[in-house]
């Protein structure tokens, strides 16, 4: 790929509507800042070839590429995408299951890795008591726990992988969306020179996405409409319910789903990733069973926590019923053909994805009308 | 008053806004008019200070005031307060007769500092204000100030040596009273500073 | 540096244009001055500050050139001579109140001298201020060195009374800011009395003599002065001519261009050839002597700085010149030999006056010429730049960053001081309008009233502590009555820094050193209805989000007052620095860090410098001055601050 510098990566990703706010160019340099669900440039850099346009996901990203490079395979056409293991857990601590979004696998799974010294620290979301998710570095079990629970918003996480020095010895875990995993791989491919030292994560546990909503004007809407201090929690329940739900002190609150859709970031309708293909352990909800979560098991360090994790009876683990696995393919290939007609609609040609690099076999399967499944 | 060598002999103190030529022009300027000269002295002020290229100019006569700026080429001395000054004045100002005594410590402009433009070495500098020069007096004034305790000194240090080339007509005894006037306070220093330019220049 | 030597009448000294027009009017008894900083006039009134008391006048910064002129003619109407000084942009904040003075007359003389800018070396316009006396009807002279300067100021006070009309005295840069011989003449012993003699006789109850009004027969008295003027100007000791009786080439000139052309006739040898025509009356001009001049040539050049004044005067003469008068050919600006607008430089004058005489002018060897060409090109540019250490820097710092946080295209109307500085690289081109003293906030002014229109930029204003007090209070009154929208930034530095460190009513110090009461710049703004709050610009995290909040907030208008000390000020009051400022050069590791050198080419303070051989930052202990400020900039924690032990 050829990289350019932050005027590009303005011209092409930020003002073109791509920018996920995923944080890898701010933590990058210190010119860019997350701010309030935008990526600001405070100051020209001259730089030609820049970090910041290099590992950003939504500069040419060859799939083909991070996939040999996570998997040794070329990208799957899956639509899980590479996967060892699929099951369903929950956090056998209940003390985590109470904060937790639905099993609570992802904080047992960090703070096991944090406890056994696979990692040092952990980068996760974390929400303030005004519901502003923000890149936090948790250090120990009770920051891992104070990040959990949904928050639905773009979250510039990556912002923080400059916080830890660059000559540190310190073991990194992230807790990433998918456009921030594949960032993430992309540094791992040609690892950055300045800033952040790539080499510290050792950890990449993703999240099941279908899309974030813009942190910025959801908010607007969440004050108008609800006392931010208030809330504990916020779900949207399986359909058909349509609807977001809003928990806090004093009940719940359900808000029109389609309401909610209007701040879906527009970035969101070119992704292709609903289950961060190229985690190690991706983790989402389990449609129609409450308080478990949907667990893909994808590299050798994923299979080697889940082992520890089993060990130690950390989770309760179950085997994930067919027909919500295929429910859970049918709709994560839903949203690779619902992308790519997207990206082939305003592009015009088929030969050009925007950022992506697909084999054009899968491109053409995957754009056929009618899905064979 | 002794006879110029030249009618009007023209002085150039070039700098950057804020090294003080404008004060050497008028201590220089005040000795020369007390020795009965004719002088005007040309001093750029206000906005074009801070950091900015100035030029004190000083035509001294026998006869009468000249107009305060010195045509192109004309310069029959230039004392320089800074390297890459010295040159851009002998490319406007100077000529094949032209004596230059200069200090050698770079300001850089925030066109260098920024990256944007290169500021010649040292080295190379001297040598080209050497070919665009009959003479050229070279002083390290900043580094020697800083032995006296202070940067400032560096322009009494390049009074000294102005005086110490012969190039003005002037001597120590004229600038004595000029510089016990206008530094009652730290006198001695300021001759330490003064004796130590006349020597650098050879005297 | 110089006094105006009180003690050495008689004597032969070296003397600024400026110190000689005080000199001057010192020479002429003034007992009143009052000015407003402004270059190239400053040097005026700070000289005659500087002797005030001793002298036993009265020496004033007033809060703006209007007021300093209603102030001097106040004296002038009491009977005590006073003198107004000002920079070109002042007449024009004065000239309302001017133009009615020349209606009512004076008491004792009164002097308005306008120092122009040609070249706007240190202005942000280029005018021609004669043109005023025109427009005005008012007595104009033009001093041509120090030495004139001086003797026109002290002639000026007695042709004012003689006229009963205020006088003009034009100078100029080269001739206010240049040294020049001047003898000195006898400062005058006498007791001065004032008393305003046109009060109320309920008797014989009359006008008085000081009210304009709509009468106009005022106008035409006014005319019958200048007449007596132009008789008085015929027979003036500043009009000279020097050249042959009968000269192939006539030059008539005045102010600064006088030497040139001097010195340009002697380089080319032209003594013989070429006359000199030198005017220091220059409106109205003395014709009869004019006329004289026109018979001795038939080519007349016309050398003046910067409209072509004396050039349409004198125009406007020849063509009603008897038609069997020889043609006469003018060359000048209307005829394009002369350029239209900037400084006349010496080598220009030379070039055109061998041109016109058919000479080939050399101003040196070819060869050197050549060579001196070529070097020319490897010199870097020296970009204006703030001192180090100067507060404005952190400003213009938190601005930038503050607008690009906001992302709603803010920008930035500016005023004028150092922060001016501001347009241009050194402030990071923040400053997006700049005009007059006061312009700012005006201009933010209308800026902020545009949301009908689907306006929703954040509106900043940018004024100085001195310029605030000077020129911009109207605006904010206004903004605040007429529900603008806006922030005004007031970079209080308690100083009027760009002029000269000169005294204002917020320092709480009078032009003569006496303490004053000193305006608190907080509570007058809160007065006005304004919303207000105090930043330290050097605490960037704080003023940056300051500023964000008060862009994200409903609109109105609101005042930030930036405070933190100019540098210069707090260097030679405290004569040490707050900290020792280096670079780690263990920690710096330059280009590798990715930075792109935000500390010497994003942040530009001239303390900082990029170390090509060490490819590193460092710190230029020659010109750093200790803030550490810097320290904050670096991302990497490079940039070091200790506190000097005491």
């Amino acid at each position: 790929m050829e990289v350019k510098g932050c005027r590009e990566l303005f011209e092409e990703v930020i003002n073109a509507g791509l920018c996920t706010y995923c944080g890898a160019c701010a933590s990058g340099c210190p010119y860019l800042v997350s701010y309030k669900g935008r990526i600001v440039l405070l100051d020209n850099c001259d730089i030609s070839k820049g970090q910041c346009y290099q590992y950003c996901p939504r500069t040419h990203t060859d799939l083909d590429t991070i996939s040999q490079q996570v998997f040794g395979a070329d990208y799957s056409e899956d639509g899980l995408g590479t996967v060892k293991e699929v099951l369903i857990a929950r956090s056998t601590d209940l003390h985590i299951r109470e904060r937790a979004q639905y099993g609570g696998v992802v904080t047992t799974l960090m703070s096991l890795a944090l406890e056994e010294g696979f990692i040092d620290s952990a980068i996760l979301a974390k929400m303030s008591s005004d519901k502003i998710p923000s890149a936090f570095l948790a250090r120990n079990k009770e920051g891992i726990l104070q990040c959990a629970g949904s928050n639905y918003m773009a979250c510039s996480t990556l912002d923080a992988l400059n916080r830890i020095a660059k000559d540190s010895k310190d073991k990194l875990g992230i807790v990433a969306m998918p456009c921030q995993v594949l960032s993430i791989s992309k540094m791992k491919e040609d690892p950055p020179l300045n800033r952040m030292n790539i080499g510290n994560v050792s950890l990449v546990i993703g999240l099941f996405c279908t899309w974030a909503l813009c942190r910025d004007t959801f908010q607007r809407f969440l004050r108008e409409n609800v006392d931010l201090m208030q809330v504990i929690k916020f779900d949207i329940p399986p359909p058909p319910a349509n609807k977001f739900d809003v928990y806090s002190n004093s009940g719940k609150i359900s808000l029109p789903l389609d309401t909610i859709r209007e701040f879906i970031m527009p970035t969101c309708s070119y992704c292709l990733d609903m289950t961060a293909e190229f985690a190690d352990i991706s983790v989402g909800s389990v449609e129609g069973i409450e308080g478990w979560n949907t667990v893909l098991i994808r590299t050798d360090v994923g299979v080697g926590l889940m082992e520890r994790a089993k060990a130690k009876k950390k989770l309760e683990i179950g085997q994930l019923p067919s027909q919500n696995l295929a429910h859970l393919k049918e709709a994560a290939l839903l949203k690779k053909k619902r992308a790519l007609k997207e990206i082939t609609k305003k592009t015009g040609d088929k030969k050009k994805l925007l950022y992506l690099g697909m084999s054009e076999s899968i491109v053409d399967r995957l754009l056929v009308e009618r899905s064979k499944v | 008053m002794k006879k110029l060598s030249k009618e009007p002999l023209n002085m150039l103190i070039a700098g950057v806004g804020g090294q003080g030529n404008i004060l050497l022009s008028f201590l220089i300027g005040k000795a020369l008019v007390q020795q009965g000269y004719f002088v005007s002295v040309g001093d750029t002020y206000g906005a074009s200070q801070r950091g900015g290229s100035v030029a004190s100019h000083v035509r001294i006569s026998e006869h009468t005031c000249y107009g305060s700026l010195i045509p192109s080429g004309h310069a029959d001395v230039i004392l320089s307060l800074e390297p890459a000054e010295t040159l851009r004045m002998l490319c406007q100002f100077g000529n094949p007769d032209v004596v230059t005594i200069t200090n050698t410590r770079p300001i850089y402009p925030s066109d260098v500092t920024s990256g944007h433009a290169i500021y010649p070495k040292i080295v190379e500098l001297l040598k080209l204000i050497e070919k665009l020069s009959a003479t050229v007096i070279v002083i390290e004034a900043t580094d020697e100030a800083f032995k006296l305790g202070n940067p400032i000194f560096a322009n009494v240090i390049l009074i000294g040596a102005l005086i110490g080339s012969g190039a003005l007509p002037l001597d120590k005894r004229s600038l004595e009273p000029i510089l016990k006037e206008n530094f009652p306070k730290e006198f001695d220093a300021n001759m330490a500073a003064f004796n130590k330019g006349m020597k650098l220049a050879g005297h | 540096m110089a006094s105006i030597e009180l003690d050495a009448s008689g004597t032969t000294q070296l003397l600024l244009g400026n110190e000689a027009i005080a000199r001057g009017a010192l020479e002429a008894g003034i007992g009143f001055a009052a000015s407003y900083p402004g270059t190239p006039a400053s040097e005026i009134m700070d000289t005659l500050a500087s002797i005030a008391k001793r002298m036993g006048i009265h020496a004033e910064w007033s809060v703006n050139e209007k007021v300093a002129l209603e102030a001097a003619a106040g004296a002038s109407f009491a009977g005590i001579r006073a003198i107004a000084s000002m920079k070109q942009n002042g007449i024009n904040v004065a000239s309302d109140f001017l133009i009615n003075l020349t209606m009512t007359g004076i008491g004792k003389g009164l002097i308005l001298v306008v120092a122009d800018d040609p070249g706007a070396i240190s202005s942000s316009n280029e005018q021609d201020s004669r043109n005023i006396c025109k427009w005005m009807d008012i007595p104009l002279l033009e001093p041509s060195n120090a030495q004139e300067a001086k003797d026109m100021t002290k002639w000026a006070f007695e042709l004012s009374e003689e006229l009963d009309t205020i006088c003009i005295i034009r100078s100029v840069n080269r001739v206010g800011h240049t040294r020049g011989n001047v003898k000195l003449g006898e400062l005058p012993k006498r007791e001065q009395r004032a008393y305003f003699p046109n009060i109320w006789n309920m008797f014989e109850p009359k006008l008085s003599k000081f009210a304009a009004g709509p009468f106009p027969w005022l106008h035409n008295m006014l005319h019958q002065k200048l007449a007596k003027a132009q008789q008085r100007f015929e027979s003036a000791p500043f009009n000279w001519y020097m050249g042959p009786d009968k000269a192939e080439l006539l030059i008539i000139t005045s102010g600064a261009s006088t030497a040139c052309c001097t010195e340009a006739v002697k380089e080319l040898k032209l003594d013989h050839k070429v006359g000199i025509f030198k005017l220091g009356t220059t409106w109205p001009i003395p014709e009869n002597l004019v006329r004289k001049q026109l018979s001795s040539s038939q080519r007349v050049l016309f050398v003046e700085e910067v409209d072509p004044f004396i050039e349409r005067s004198v125009m406007e003469l020849a063509a009603n010149l008897p038609t069997d008068s020889t043609r006469l050919i003018f060359y000048g600006k209307r005829s394009g030999h002369i350029p239209s607008s900037g400084e006349l430089h010496p080598d220009v004058i030379i070039n055109i006056i061998a041109g016109l005489m058919g000479i080939t002018y050399q101003a040196r060897d070819i060869t050197y010429e050549k060579k001196a060409k070529e070097l020319s090109m490897i010199i870097p540019g020296r970009a204006l730049n703030l001192c180090p250490g100067c507060p404005h820097r952190a400003t213009f710092w938190a601005v930038k960053n503050a607008l690009q946080l906001d992302g709603r295209d803010g920008f930035v109307c500016g005023d004028i001081g150092c922060y001016s500085l501001g347009f241009a690289a050194g402030g990071y081109y923040q400053l997006r309008t700049m005009h007059a003293m006061g312009s700012g906030i005006g201009v933010a002014n209308g800026l902020g009233n545009l949301s009908k229109f689907g306006f929703e930029q954040p509106v900043i204003a940018m004024v100085g502590d001195s310029t605030f007090l000077h020129a911009a209070i109207p605006a904010l009154i206004n903004g605040v009555y007429n529900k603008s929208s806006f922030i005004l930034l007031i970079l209080d530095n308690n100083a009027t820094a760009m002029t000269g460190f000169q005294p204002h009513p917020g320092t709480g110090m009078t032009a003569t050193g006496v303490p004053t009461f000193h305006i608190d710049i907080e509570a007058l703004c809160r007065s006005l209805g304004a919303h207000v709050e105090v930043c330290d610009p050097f605490d960037l995290k704080n003023t940056t989000t300051t500023l964000l909040r008060l862009m994200a907030e409903e609109g109105g208008a609101k005042v930030v007052i930036m405070r933190r000390e100019c540098e210069m000020v707090r260097a030679k009051r405290e004569k040490r620095f707050p900290y020792v400022v280096h670079v780690d050069p263990d920690i710096c590791i330059g280009e590798a860090c990715g930075c792109n050198r935000v500390c010497t080419r994003a942040f530009q303070c001239p303390g900082l410098i990029y170390d090509q051989e060490a490819r590193k930052a460092t710190i230029d202990e020659a010109v750093c001055t200790g803030c550490g400020l810097c320290v904050d900039i670096c991302p990497h924690g490079a940039i070091i601050k200790k506190v000097v032990e005491t």
